[in-house]
């Protein structure tokens, strides 16, 4: 008995009191032992944390294996270590974590951004100026058309990894099934919803568009909006989307959907995956972009397709639009000249391994045009030959950047893409709307320049 | 001769019997409640008047604050994705909680038997609970999918297809209301089930005796007997409704408030503004006035229901 008393002796007030004096006595006296002023020190030396949104056991494997190697090189040679953090794609691409991390002061130090997220974090005074870093020839080295939106007053504050040009992909099987062939594909918006409705069957839809509200959807829809000559500002900043170009694109989309060549619903993670929509048969052609390349060889190897520019309306001349992510430095950050450093390094240095990176990037990670004219030359035959080749050929010298705006100004043109291609709303009645709210709204934007 | 210790031993004596059993009772009610209150108060009531006072600054989410007063309420009341999100939200409550509860009950009467088949049903009802929403959510979209989806097929096989459940207007928001009476009706089958086993059996016995029917029993019986119950789910599933508490996380998958934000619902709107936009003023704002919606309308449906009690006069 008395033994099971010394094995659990009783919890006393008093013995309670007793013991939280002496935690609380102990931590008080820890402040003066050295191993607590290790921690301090550590604490500085802490890794960078670099944010981006591909996951290990990710679809393709190459792309984060490329992060890997970028940041083992910077580690290998560099004092101040960098650490890469995976956030899951919904968690990242218009998902709660970094808007609560900034919100919260812990703000990834180094991260990537794409146009439609510039301005946020621009106005919002986290994105460090990575002018200095970049030297002047390298700066040349980028085309004005690819680092335009990521400039502010001539400075710039995001150093683009990749060009993504957008075109029409299609299935060979399709296109057999239903008696074409490549001499089939269509250069006009009229001849694409005639082809639409010869490959569309009771069990697949001849041709999509993206159909969920968000930044992609209305990254897809602008080429169709410039091919007519429109735009959603004048260059005095006043909205200029009540247009016959906005009327026609919004139509045409409407088109589509209405004539039951394209399905209201998609597959998969969304309008930019090609093997749930495109491979799996569920559509004929799909309007996708660059990378659609990677995806395809990655994870459907024998699937056989092809490629053709985006067809345009009449009286209207070719144009796609090229996104792309950017690297970006927290100006918040801990260590934030390392962290712009390693921007600059990794993608906007002179050194011929930054120019490599870029192009291995653009060839092996996600098939996609690389943002330097250097990083163009070195990946040489690889830019001239296959998929990426017809890219580089056909679709890319008709790419323009994808504009950079404000939340606000997104949510208008997405509101008018929704109403008027699932929605059945007026195209002429919704473009005279959304204009007046665009109005509303620039007449009172303080900002960077919307682009 | 009284000695001072004893007369202060007496004193201390006197003291403490001085507390009632009722005082007593009351203190030591809330000392049980007392952990609770104060998780509530930390993890809900501070949260929430923090929320209160975010609604009126102007916050760009990356540390700028400034007071701008009641134009967040004044823009809401601007606003008319607002207006349509309250109008969805509406929508989804009245369709969801009536529905609900039918299914509830529904499954409830058909399995209170306690032999081994409706024990199996019964796991099987409850099933769907135990998804992840996010896994309930990519499975029906899949499943409803134009022209391939089973359900798809299924309808046109019937011959009512040929419509998008998730891409049409007209139809997007009933899915999601079917998808979440799917997965929440297992849930409230329990609850009925408790509630019915409440009701004595001796009023069925009584009531065959006297020739009633199984739709006489259940009118005048069991229904009118499961008014404590009944008050608690449709109470429940009014407040989830209205705060979207399922309906985010489903809409937020299936449609991403979409086609035509026919199934943006308040607090799908809300999000999208804190988060997607780093507006969390104008979110605190129109989260706050969802607050006072949800009081009100518990505190009408309360006073209508006199909380599911009784009524003893009668």
């Amino acid at each position: 008995m008395s033994d099971k008393k010394k094995a659990f002796p009783t919890l006393t007030r008093r013995g309670l009191l007793k013991g939280g004096a002496a935690v609380a006595g102990g931590i008080v006296g820890l402040g003066g032992f050295p191993y607590i002023n290790r921690l301090a020190v550590r604490a500085q030396e802490t890794p960078l944390k670099f944010w981006q949104f591909y996951a290990p056991g990710g679809p393709v494997a190459s792309q984060v294996e490329w992060f890997e190697k970028t940041v083992a090189d910077w580690n290998d040679s560099h004092p101040q270590k960098i650490e890469l953090e995976f956030i899951p794609n919904s968690e990242y691409i218009s998902g709660p974590k970094l808007a609560t991390a900034f919100a919260s002061g812990e703000g990834p130090d180094i991260f990537i951004i794409s146009p439609g997220d510039f301005l946020r974090y621009y106005n919002g005074g986290v994105l460090k100026d990575l002018t200095p870093f970049i030297d002047e020839a390298t700066r040349a080295d980028f085309p004005e058309s690819v680092i335009a939106n990521r400039m502010v007053d001539g400075k710039v504050f995001g150093i683009p990894m990749e060009v993504e040009p957008m075109a029409m992909y299609y299935s060979v099987k399709a296109f057999e099934e239903a008696g074409l062939n490549e001499n089939d594909v269509p250069k006009t918006w009229e001849e694409l919803l005639e082809v639409a409705k010869k490959l569309t069957t009771p069990e697949r839809f001849g041709v999509m568009f993206e159909t969920q509200p968000g930044y992609y959807q209305n990254f897809t829809w602008y080429p169709f909006l410039w091919q007519g000559g429109g735009e959603f500002q004048t260059a005095d900043g006043k909205s200029s989307f009540d247009s016959p170009a906005t009327v026609q694109a919004l139509k045409f989309w409407q088109d589509a959907i209405n004539s039951g060549v394209a399905p209201r619903q998609i597959m998969g993670a969304g309008g930019h995956d090609t093997i749930a929509n495109l491979a799996s048969g569920y559509v004929a052609m799909q309007n996708v972009g660059i990378w659609g390349i990677s995806q395809l060889q990655s994870n459907a190897k024998d699937f056989q397709y092809g490629v053709f520019r985006l067809p345009t309306p009449p009286n209207g001349k070719y144009v796609t639009v090229g996104g792309g992510w950017a690297f970006v430095a927290n100006a918040k950050g801990r260590n934030s000249d390392a962290a712009g450093e390693f921007c600059a390094w990794a993608l906007a240095s002179k050194e011929q391994g930054s120019i490599d990176r870029v192009a291995t990037w653009c060839t092996k990670g996600k098939s996609d045009m690389p943002p330097r004219n250097s990083a163009l030359k070195a990946g040489g035959e690889a830019f001239s030959s296959g998929m990426i080749g017809t890219f580089a050929k056909e679709i890319h010298p008709g790419t323009r950047a994808e504009p950079r705006v404000p939340p606000e100004v997104y949510k208008i043109i997405s509101d008018a893409i929704q109403q008027t291609q699932l929605g059945g709303a007026d195209p002429q009645a919704t473009a005279t709307a959304a204009s007046q709210q665009l109005d509303a709204f620039l007449s009172s934007y303080q900002g960077a320049p919307i682009l | 001769m009284t000695t001072i210790a004893e007369t202060a031993a007496r004193r201390r004596h006197a003291g403490r019997t001085r507390l009632s059993a009722k005082h007593r009772e009351w203190i030591a009610g809330y000392l049980f409640v007392l952990p609770d209150a104060l998780g509530l108060l930390v993890f809900l009531g501070v949260p929430m008047a923090l929320s209160l006072a975010l609604s009126v600054f102007e916050v760009n989410g990356f540390g700028g604050y400034s007071f701008v007063g009641a134009k967040n309420y004044l823009r809401m009341w601007n606003d008319p994705l607002f207006w349509k999100g309250a109008k969805v939200t509406a929508l989804y409550a009245v369709m969801l909680v009536p529905l609900l509860y039918a299914c509830g009950l529904g499954l409830a009467l058909l399995v209170q038997r306690t032999d081994r088949f409706n024990t199996v049903m019964r796991s099987m009802f409850f099933a769907p609970h135990m998804v992840s929403l996010v896994v309930v959510a990519l499975v029906w979209q899949f499943m409803v999918v134009d022209k391939i989806g089973v359900v798809s097929r299924l309808t046109a096989a019937l011959g009512i297809g040929g419509f998008s459940f998730l891409g049409d207007p007209n139809f997007a928001l009933i899915t999601i209301v079917l998808v979440s009476v799917w997965f929440l009706m297992g849930f409230y089958m329990l609850i009925f089930l408790g509630g019915l086993q409440d009701i004595p059996r001796q009023y069925y016995e009584a009531a065959m005796i006297d020739g009633a029917g199984a739709i006489a029993r259940f009118w005048f019986i069991t229904l009118p007997l499961l008014k404590p119950t009944s008050f608690f789910v449709i109470m429940v599933s009014m407040v989830a409704a209205v705060a979207g508490a399922q309906a985010f996380d489903i809409i937020y998958v299936m449609t991403k408030g979409g086609p035509a934000n026919a199934t943006a619902v308040l607090i799908v709107y809300i999000y999208q503004q804190a988060f997607g936009f780093g507006a969390f003023g104008y979110a605190a704002a129109m989260a706050s006035i969802l607050v006072v919606a949800l009081m009100i309308v518990t505190a009408v449906f309360f006073a209508l229901t006199r909380g599911g009690r009784f009524n003893h006069e009668q």
